[in-house]
């Protein structure tokens, strides 16, 4: 184990945490690599095929941290645990849609995934600080290319705008759960890894409602911003390790190759 | 000044050939150049579209985060392949949109490999290694062919190719190196894809068509038979050192010659297979279509924006 | 109906210092997605700075026919500082 936490870090919480991002960001790539050879024109597949590509990276970045904590290689951890040990948001769980839904759940995981990474900036925790100073780097082009076909899409046509806001419908209640507090997590927060998930939660509200707001699409919220009421129910368990069974699917299929010979035999 | 007649361009244009010198695409050029290019770019392009398919039904299932991400790279190049190709295609007047109907259609052709099934993980490998070792070599002396534009696709993607052919040769050695399984899994997959790569280089000259005229005008410089022995004799030692069997008990070095001599592949099942009956031809072109139909309303509202947005700002 | 898009030509500097040259063209709805989509299929390899994005419609080119466009039949070495042999010295030391 070449690191170790600082004593005022409860570690187990922190694993947790920790395997929450890594999990999220690997389900999530998984899923854009869906695209790949079957996007809406060549030049998105080769865009997509890139985000696939960050995504999976960031989560690889993530489980290497892990390992140094742990000893557990990354692909032992994303091909060796069975779904429940799993701590990713049911959001990203979900199969990958139409185009629209892609690009909605991609831009509200992105601006998730600024915020998040913008406040490892102060971060107690050096490794997490020069980590989050690489990866925002990256996922600013994401937050570009998807916030760009948000606003573009949002209601260029009846059909765009349509299936713009049904994608919204059914990805918000969903996206919500990213948010999903963490048992222990005050430890965290006491400790200065990160300010929490709620304070996350605001500062993602406060950049997704007026920006959906301005490009024609309804959310289920009432009031301004982060002092918004969020009037539907939130789907959320993941981060306890309750998913959905699309998550069961999905690792069945991304462990099969990899269990006829498990370990670094590939 | 006396116009030239059809006559004076085309010895302008052979003699133009003839010193090494490239044509642009806004020369004149023969007709037969023109179509025979637009056939060649195209089905080159369309091949790395379909390409795409059979081995990124195993992204999902790549073995560890290193495949993954290769895996996805891979792939992706293949999409950019084609970009760059209809592209060049494209500057000898045909659209991009045309010929993508075309193939849908079942109008067009492309390269027979892409219609067989790739049932296992070292198809993966064996696509890389062999089929990409096959398209190199082919690929390299199209970098430099006669039509500018074709030319410089062609050297940027051979660039990229040889990380196809790198990845694919790595993951065969690993399973190599691996259980009696996964050795097996490979020499199966060697044994489906050999006749098949044999063919992609094509027919014998003396059945193609179009071969005589490429060759004539510089679009390529070796016949379909020197290619395809430059590829044997490359792939046959690479396949050996592996501990691998050519499965082509006749397949041996020819001291006289100094290449390797080879078993003919099934010339009448390249035919059906280009022409649409291969095992894959109706399952990748309907995943093409499926892909294009769903993605057509994205394309029509992106282009529908710029429409708004051009005429709010010229209001 | 094309729903291809417009083509946009592009340029890539691979650093500071360098000009800016031409690599291939991308089909985008508009310029700005012409950047992100050019970023994506001709600078996920090559090292680049910078990327510049043109509407293939909006240039305006010669036409290779017309040979005559750059005919320079007339001498025009004095243009060649090669073209040039006054001595260093006047007389001979």
């Amino acid at each position: 184990m070449s690191l170790s936490l600082p004593s005022h870090i409860p570690r187990e919480t922190f694993i947790r945490f920790l395997l929450a991002q890594a999990d999220d960001e690997l389900v999530l790539g998984h899923r854009d690599s869906e695209w790949t050879g079957h996007a809406p024109i060549l030049e998105e597949d080769i865009a997509f095929s890139n985000i696939a590509q960050d995504e999976i990276g960031h989560s690889l970045v993530w489980l290497t941290l892990h390992e140094q904590l742990t000893g557990r290689t990354p692909d032992e951890m994303g091909f060796e645990r069975i779904a429940s040990e799993f701590r990713c948001c049911r959001f990203v769980e979900y199969p990958k849609g139409d185009f629209a839904y892609t690009v909605v759940r991609q831009y509200l995981f992105d601006v998730a995934e600024q915020v998040r990474l913008e406040s490892f900036l102060e971060s107690s925790f050096g490794p997490f600080k020069d980590t989050a100073e690489k990866l925002l780097r990256e996922e600013m082009y994401h937050l570009l290319h998807s916030s760009s076909l948000v606003e573009r899409l949002g209601d260029a046509t009846d059909e765009s705008h349509r299936r713009m806001q049904a994608a919204v419908d059914a990805a918000f209640p969903q996206s919500l759960g990213m948010f999903e507090q963490l048992e222990g997590e005050e430890g965290l927060t006491e400790g200065g890894v990160f300010p929490g998930n709620r304070t996350l939660r605001s500062r993602w509200l406060k950049r997704v409602v007026p920006f959906l707001r301005k490009v024609s699409l309804a959310l289920p919220v009432k009031g301004e911003n982060e002092h918004c009421t969020i009037l539907c129910p939130i789907d959320d368990g993941g981060r306890k390790g309750m998913h959905t069974a699309h998550l069961d699917d999905l690792i069945n299929d991304m462990q099969q190759v990899y269990r006829l010979a498990p370990g670094p035999n590939w | 000044m006396r116009e030239k007649t059809s006559e004076d361009k085309l010895a302008e244009f052979e003699e133009r050939v003839g010193r090494g010198e490239k044509v642009e695409s806004g020369d004149w050029m023969p007709d037969d150049y023109r179509k025979n290019l637009i056939r060649m770019i195209s089905q080159h392009a369309h091949s790395e579209i379909v390409g795409q398919l059979p081995e990124g039904k195993w992204i999902p299932y790549a073995p560890g985060f290193r495949r993954k991400l290769t895996l996805i790279a891979k792939v992706q190049d293949e999409a950019g392949h084609g970009q760059l190709l209809y592209r060049a295609a494209e500057t000898l007047g045909k659209s991009r949109e045309d010929m993508m109907s075309e193939l849908l259609a079942g109008k067009a052709k492309y390269s027979n490999v892409f219609n067989y099934p790739t049932p296992t993980w070292a198809d993966v490998g064996v696509i890389g290694w062999l089929v990409d070792t096959a398209a190199v070599i082919n690929q390299t002396m199209l970098a430099q062919s006669s039509y500018g534009p074709y030319g410089r696709a062609m050297k940027r993607i051979c660039y990229e190719e040889s990380f196809h052919i790198k990845q694919g040769y790595d993951a065969i050695v690993a399973l190599a190196k691996g259980t009696p399984e996964q050795r097996a899994m490979a020499q199966d997959s060697i044994n489906r894809w050999w006749y098949p790569t044999l063919m992609m280089s094509g027919p014998p000259d003396s059945l193609s068509v179009h071969s005589q005229l490429a060759m004539k005008w510089k679009i390529k410089s070796k016949s379909n038979e020197q290619v395809r022995q430059e590829f044997v004799d490359h792939i046959v030692p690479q396949i050996r050192a592996l501990g691998f069997e050519v499965p082509d008990p006749d397949c041996r070095f020819d001291d006289a010659t100094g290449h390797h001599r080879y078993t003919q592949p099934d010339w009448d099942e390249l035919r059906r297979v280009v022409n649409g009956d291969g095992p894959c031809n109706a399952e990748r072109l309907a995943v093409r279509q499926k892909a294009h139909d769903e993605g057509r309303w994205v394309r029509e509202a992106l282009a529908a924006h710029h429409d708004k947005q051009s005429k709010n700002a010229a209001a | 109906m094309d729903t291809q898009w417009e083509t946009y030509e592009v340029f890539h500097q691979s650093r500071r210092g360098e000009p800016h040259s031409y690599v291939g063209s991308v089909h985008a709805p508009d310029p700005q997605m012409a950047l992100q989509l050019a970023r994506d299929q001709f600078a996920r390899r090559l090292k680049c700075v910078s990327l510049w994005v043109v509407r293939s419609a909006d240039i305006t080119g010669t036409d290779y026919q017309d040979n005559d466009f750059f005919a320079q039949v007339t001498d025009k070495s004095y243009r060649d500082p090669k073209a040039f042999d006054a001595p260093d010295r006047l007389q001979p030391e």
